[in-house]
């Protein structure tokens, strides 16, 4: 009588077929969850250094207003005018009412530039602001 | 004889166990390419905008007021008198500390006044020693209350709550003003 190994007769090999799947899963999770917000810069700036600064880790709800050494004013990806800039923004509140409005100004310009912003802002009343800095190492 | 031999068919299916390897590429280089900077930076809330005609002037004290007037010639006026910017943190350290535990209408209100011409670098680092001098301050209390640092306090928690409540940071940008 000859002796046989028990053996399972069932497959001992991982289904590899659902593998792709799951991965393409973690890949549209990575694909919606990041953000791709790449603006085109047109202004040249380079911002001012500071120690006590914060962090704001909802980058959704952030919107730009980037000022040139030049005192060109630039949201989303246009060169604007200071009269238009109440509109924009006020669209800009709309959509998103908690809005933390971001200046990115060159260090070297003046504050009335600033203060004129800051005004419109008010006036449509996007009052959460940030100053835009690196941080002073 | 004739030798029927069956042909040998490739199996008609597309071969699936590199796909992981390509969706592992894919995913990798999503993983790359996204940069998550975060923005960082100077917080402030704007006040109010009130229309010229219904604007109405509120006295304050001058022992809870700091004004701090930066003109266009670089010149940094604590309370009137030219300041040393870097030294701005040290003076309102003790004057916040002392406020910690008055009642909210007695805090201590800054007030940044500019010049249109004044440079944007110099308003930054004046906010700037005013922000450091309440998070100083907010650290101390955190410290000796809980023994936290300010990173370890949650957001939306009680001792946050009570932190805005005792050391609330009113920085006032200065209505500007025409002058004629």
């Amino acid at each position: 009588m000859a002796f046989e190994k028990k053996r399972a007769k069932t497959k001992q090999d991982i289904p590899t077929a659902s593998l792709p799947d799951i991965i393409f899963m973690l890949l549209l999770f990575f694909m919606v969850t990041t953000t791709l917000k790449e603006f085109n810069v047109l202004v040249k700036f380079t911002l001012p250094e500071a120690e006590a600064i914060e962090k704001i880790e909802n980058k959704r709800i952030v919107s730009y207003i980037w000022v040139g050494y030049d005192e060109r004013i630039q949201i989303d990806d246009n060169i604007i005018d200071l009269k238009e800039l109440g509109n924009i923004m006020y669209k800009k509140r709309e959509a998103i009412p908690n809005v933390i409005v971001s200046f990115r100004v060159d260090k070297n310009s003046k504050m009335g530039i600033v203060t004129d912003i800051q005004q419109e802002l008010r006036k449509v009343h996007c009052r959460r602001i940030n100053y835009s800095a690196k941080f002073k190492s | 004889m004739v030798k029927l031999k069956k042909r040998n068919r490739g199996s008609a299916d597309i071969p699936t166990s590199s796909m992981a390897d390509i969706a592992f590429l894919l995913l990798i280089f999503f993983l790359v390419s996204t940069t998550i900077d975060v923005d960082t930076g100077i917080g402030l809330v704007l006040p109010e905008w009130v229309p010229e005609d219904e604007k109405v002037e509120v006295k304050i004290g001058p022992d809870r007021l700091i004004t701090l007037n930066i003109n266009e010639f670089g010149d940094v006026l604590l309370n009137n008198e030219v300041f040393p910017v870097p030294r701005i943190k040290d003076n309102l350290i003790e004057r916040i500390r002392s406020k910690i535990e008055l009642p909210a209408e007695k805090k201590l209100i800054v007030s940044v006044k500019t010049d249109r011409k004044t440079n944007y670098n110099l308003y930054i680092q004046a906010i700037d020693q005013v922000k450091a001098a309440y998070f100083q301050v907010r650290e101390e209390y955190a410290l000796s209350k809980w023994g936290k640092k300010l990173y370890e306090i949650k957001e939306n928690s009680e001792e946050e709550k009570e932190l805005r409540d005792k050391i609330p940071i009113s920085i006032s940008i200065a209505e500007p003003q025409v002058v004629k």
